[in-house]
């Protein structure tokens, strides 16, 4: 991660395959001059008919088949190494955005949404290898065809090529101004194409609400918005294109005419020879369209620039902050405490304080638990724990040492976690409990399910092991999904273990296994416990009470009940309610 | 496209695709071939020139070349614009053609059975889904015109080759139908290599949708890593496929380039001995060479095009299938057999499993009387969510009858079902709207921005939602967070509550609305329901005692 971060990542790993491409130039370059001396024999024998002389057709035979074996191991080669470089980039910024990805800080996501960052890697990925592999080495070859036809016309006539290029300045100015146009319409239709996606992306993920409540009628108009949109923007961007075409064309046209005029009138003076004229309309031909399509390349290149930046943007992101120091994951001489809050204040959008001068510590082996009403952060308690989300004011110490100096990784690796909303992956429950631990053995996880009483129901699944769980888990219950996630920190055996509301969904029924299963990962553990029901925090250690970002009171339940304060009234609800 | 046909009964994806394109299509086709027209034309004209010229050249008579010259040139521009009314037109017909496709894809999207849903995997369906359209589009944008422009301009261009003199096209034809017979071997391998790299893209696309929905445990489990290195090697895996491609396509290119040399070597040797014979003239060689010049590009794109349009196809016939996937009926025929009259909801002999799955309701029957709260219990697993989502018309029973306000569900559509209740899920969803949007969607009556505001005020206010949602910066505007970061699960289940209570339902259906909440939660979600199932009935799933407490009626369901 000791990277320059403002890095061009095209840039970069553009020029770290640049031999492939240099190859590629130098294959173009001799192929071109192969043809350039193919034309070459064409004028010579035309000369030498028109001047009433027999040509031998084997005389120029063997070198020009020469020079077709040449040109076809060159064409080989150059396509071989464009499209290679071109493969080997795709490859190489997929694998760094990849990396990258699971560096980013967390409010990153929770700003821009899923959608949107998937169709940054997906879709505006493939556009901008588009430029690797059709646009750039098309540009590299025209202008290299270009520029040794140039070179050749200047040796026939040099006239011809101040006629040829003298409409060349209108043609940039008119190609400038339809890009710039044109870069508009783009980025507005990568927009709305973005928006249709997560329209409906956002409608299949609340399919229940919108069955339910019957709107997809609704959802549908909402998307077809911006499928409109799409194609009018589309529609737009042809217009734009197409009207540059026919002027390029148009302008194109004048000094080709007038080449041939000139050709004509220095062939009747006497200046060029016939033969000379024919190579001369023949690589005329040749490098007429490479030389609209220079200019016109611009237009391509702006629009996958908006594409580039799209990525460049993921890129250009910072990594989530991390100090260095892997310290070790034991109470550092001193007060014995594992983790300690001295007035931390946050803010999620700067104006709404969540936290707000937070003060606790919490000692080795014990379990803590923070009770309070919803929205006084007790969530955003485990997110700054786990660096998910910076403190903007206070000290946060984690066994002893800042937690600005520790190593993101190595801080988390003292963390387990257990939520309330327990997010399975669409994969084999085999794999989503293994992913706890980096090499898991079968018998590991085996022991660890076991641990966590899920081993039994696994088993009873027809594929047992091997079953793979839908995008949200929906054919395991919550408290089965729950053990699923205990088995997996189990597997990691880390430190400290989060327990975010574990027996909030479950029924009676099964919160006698799932609680059974805490107190075993429990142990020998500092447990910190975020909870609504009080019931399940009775036996902490101590208990922290939340409200309006901050500690209310705190201590054990029988300190808190006698205190009678907010605790022992929030108790007093809870027991009234059940009755 | 052979291969499909040995799929019995499925059209021809090509033809079935441009057929959605509808009454358009003869304007569709026609605008193409009047953009090809005009191409061509320009080209022809410019050919004219050159020979008109160099004719000059070789006779030195420059009588009248002037006027030849200016004509030739505005022919060109007229050309030109000609070419451009067509392809602006084909454009914005092919543009509307992939709208109206996606319209279809989109619509079927929110129309599949819900076990559809709840099976898949969203985000890789949705990257696939997108990008089989954006292919299966470019039929319409770009391969359909491509091909049918090298076939009719390799026509166009023939004819004046062919009446300039036709020893010397026919030779040079020869060299091209040779190339192309060549290029053809390719298509085959080079399409298999096609369908293996995009099976390869769509593991990197699952896996990195992997990473960002379980953003959680990526961070704090070793699951990025190893998600990583999947994606690693599937991205390893592409690019080895991709070199085995490039290789193929290298051989091609420079076999291509093999007929390009040859051509020119044909059009030297035969030529140079037609004019030495007096069969020709300079003129009419040169007039030859330079539309060849072109034609042979065109030859070259029909070999380069056909491979793409397959895959095209192959992509527009994953649209097909998707298209023809069953939807959610209308209505469910049930066996019927209950007592209609019996209550406001009755269920008789309800059996039901999930695909391939243990039986989670055996012979359920139940009668709710109008006006009744009830409160459903039973261990998890035991089928009350089942239950829910069987009369909210999700999945059909196997077994049994259900009727809502005296009418079976056979006898109504589920859409006339649904509109009779009030479902507030476990999970609350808020879409990627404002609160007051999100409330809005109570009434499928009416377009969300069309819903008085007092009416949503109303309905907030009912659900104990107002209050905090007016202490937001933005208030009734905001926009919940993709992950409801601003607001907390209670707050959620508010506005979900707030939304049901705007659609004004007889049955108000709640699946364990208040589980995952803290007791002050509770207690204003709980006031919110009293509020509502005063003029209600109530169905609530729960399996707290305190909120079983509140109703009039417990139902406990066994295994």
């Amino acid at each position: 991660m000791v990277k320059n971060k403002k890095k061009n990542l095209y840039v970069d790993i553009g020029t770290k395959h640049g031999f492939l491409l240099l190859v590629y130039v130098v294959a173009a370059v001799v192929l071109n001059a192969v043809v350039i001396a193919g034309n070459e024999y064409l004028a010579r024998a035309t000369d030498s008919l028109l001047l009433g002389e027999t040509v031998e057709f084997q005389e120029f035979f063997l070198p020009l088949t020469g020079m077709i074996v040449v040109g076809t191991i060159l064409a080989y080669v150059q396509s071989l190494c464009g499209n290679n470089y071109s493969a080997k980039v795709q490859r190489d910024v997929r694998g760094r955005l990849g990396k990258h990805l699971l560096t980013l800080p967390y409010s990153y996501y929770d700003e821009k949404g899923t959608g949107s960052i998937m169709t940054k890697l997906v879709s505006d990925i493939a556009e901008v290898g588009r430029f690797f592999s059709e646009i750039m080495p098309n540009l590299i070859v025209d202008v290299i065809v270009v520029l040794t036809v140039t070179v050749y016309f200047l040796q026939m006539d040099i006239m011809l090529i101040v006629v040829l290029f003298v409409t060349y300045p209108v043609l940039l100015v008119v190609a400038d101004k339809i890009s710039r146009h044109l870069t508009a319409v783009v980025k507005k239709r990568r927009g709305s194409l973005d928006a249709r996606t997560q329209a409906a992306f956002d409608a299949i993920q609340g399919i229940s609400v919108v069955r339910s409540y019957n709107l997809d009628k609704v959802m549908q108009k909402k998307i077809n918005y911006y499928i409109d949109d799409v194609a009018d923007q589309g529609c737009k961007s042809t217009k734009i294109t197409s009207m540059g075409y026919v002027l390029r064309h148009s302008i194109n046209t004048i000094p080709v005419v007038l080449c041939y005029m000139f050709a004509l009138h220095e062939v009747l003076t006497g200046k060029i020879t016939t033969g000379d004229m024919l190579a001369f309309s023949v690589l005329l031909n040749r490098i007429l369209y490479p030389l609209g399509n220079i200019v016109f390349c611009v237009n391509d290149i702006r629009e996958v620039n908006v594409a580039l930046q799209r990525v460049q943007e993921i890129y250009d992101q910072e990594p989530e902050e991390s100090g260095t120091e892997k310290f070790s994951m034991e109470v550092a001489q001193g007060n014995g405490n594992v983790v300690e809050w001295d007035d931390i204040t946050f803010s999620y959008d700067g104006e709404r304080q969540v936290l707000n001068g937070m003060k606790f510590a919490i000692g080795q082996g014990q379990t803590v638990a923070f009770a309070g009403g919803s929205g006084e952060g007790k969530s955003t308690i485990f997110r700054i724990l786990c660096g998910f989300y910076r403190k903007k004011g206070g000290n946060y110490k984690l066994f002893g040492h800042d937690f600005a100096d520790w190593d993101l990784q190595a801080a988390r690796n003292c963390f387990s976690y257990v939520s309330q909303n327990v997010f399975l992956f669409p994969e084999t429950i085999w794999r989503n409990v293994a992913y706890g631990k980096e090499n898991a053995t079968k018998e590991e996880v085996i022991e660890a399910c076991k641990n966590a009483n899920i081993h039994d129901f696994i088993m009873n699944l027809p594929d047992g092991y091997d079953t793979v769980v839908g995008e949200r888990g929906v054919r395991l219950s919550g408290g089965e999904r729950q053990r699923i996630s205990i088995a997996r920190a189990f597997l990691k055996n880390a430190p400290i273990l989060l327990l975010d509301e574990p027996t909030a969904a479950v029924d009676a029924g099964t919160e006698g296994l799932l609680q059974e299963a805490i107190g075993r990962i429990s142990k020998g553990k500092t447990v910190i416990i975020i909870a609504h029901r009080l019931s399940t925090i009775m036996d902490a250690d101590k208990i922290y009470v939340v409200e309006g970002g901050r500690i209310a009171e705190s201590g054990t339940h029988a300190e808190l009940i006698a205190r009678n304060g907010i605790y022992a009234g929030m108790h007093g609800k809870e027991v009234a309610a059940n009755e | 496209m052979s291969k499909d046909k040995q799929n019995g009964k499925k059209p021809n994806i090509f033809f079935w695709f441009m057929g959605l394109m509808g009454k358009r299509l003869p304007i569709y086709l026609t605008a193409i071939v009047v953009s090809i027209v005009g191409f061509a034309g320009s080209k022809i004209a410019n050919a004219w020139l050159v020979k008109n010229i160099m004719e000059a050249a070789q006779t030195r008579q420059t009588d009248g070349l002037l006027t030849t010259v200016i004509i030739n040139f505005f022919i060109i521009v007229a050309a030109m614009f000609t070419w451009r009314f067509g392809i602006v037109r084909y454009n914005i017909e092919a543009k509307r053609g992939i709208a109206r496709v996606e319209k279809q894809v989109f619509a079927k999207v929110l129309r599949l059975p819900m076990s559809y849903y709840e099976n898949m995997h969203s985000g890789d369906f949705m990257s696939k889904l997108v990008f089989d359209m954006e292919r299966a589009g470019d039929i319409y944008g770009s391969r359909l015109r491509r091909l049918l422009d090298g076939f009719l301009t390799t026509v166009i261009y023939m004819i004046p080759m062919l009446v300039l003199n036709w020893q010397l096209t026919l030779c040079l034809l020869s060299v091209s139908g040779l190339s192309l017979l060549v290029n053809s071997i390719f298509l085959k391998p080079m399409k298999k290599m096609g369908s293996k790299l995009s099976g390869k893209n769509a593991v990197m696309t699952e896996k990195i949708t992997n990473i960002l929905a379980g953003m959680e445990t990526t961070k704090i489990f070793p699951t990025g890593r190893q998600l990583l290195e999947d994606y690693d090697v599937a991205n390893s895996d592409c690019y080895k496929i991709q070199k085995k491609t490039n290789t193929m396509s290298a051989a091609l290119e420079g076999l291509n380039n093999l007929f390009d040399l040859l051509s020119s070597l044909a059009f030297l040797g035969v030529g140079v001995w037609f004019v030495s014979k007096n069969l020709t003239t300079l003129g009419e060689l040169s007039a030859i060479y330079s539309i060849y010049g072109n034609f042979r590009f065109v030859v070259m794109e029909i070999g380069k095009y056909i491979p793409q349009m397959m895959n095209c196809v192959a992509n527009a016939e994953r649209i097909y299938d998707f298209l023809s996937l069953e939807e959610e009926p209308e209505t469910y025929e049930l066996s019927g057999g209950a007592d209609k009259t019996a209550g406001i909801v009755t269920a008789k002999d309800i059996t039901f499993a999930y695909k391939e799955d243990r039986q989670i309701l055996e012979n359920l029957s139940l009668d709710i009387k109008k006006g009744e709260f009830v409160a459903l219990t039973g261990q998890s697993g035991c089928g009350k969510s089942t239950f829910a989502k069987l009369l909210l018309g999700f999945y059909k029973p196997e077994q049994g009858d259900l009727t809502i306000e005296g009418k079976s569900y056979s006898e109504m559509s589920l859409r006339e079902v649904r509109d009779l209740i009030g479902y507030v899920p476990q999970e609350p969803y808020l879409f990627e709207a404002t609160i007051a949007e999100n409330i809005a969607y109570g009434r499928s009556d009416v377009a969300p921005e069309d819903v008085p505001m007092e009416d949503i005020i109303e309905a907030a206010k009912a659900a104990n939602a107002h209050d905090f949602i007016m202490k937001l910066p933005e208030g009734y505007n905001t926009i919940p967070g993709e992950r409801g970061n601003t607001l907390s699960g209670g707050e959620k289940q508010r506005i979900a509550i707030a939304r049901a209570v705007l659609k004004n339902a007889p049955v108000l259906l709640l699946d364990e609305a208040t589980s995952a909440l803290d007791n002050e939660s509770e207690r204003l979600v709980n006031e919110a329901i009293e509020r509502l199932c005063k003029e209600r009935t109530t169905i609530m799933i729960a399996h707290r005692a305190s909120t079983i407490a509140r109703a009039d009626r417990v139902i406990a369901m066994g295994e």
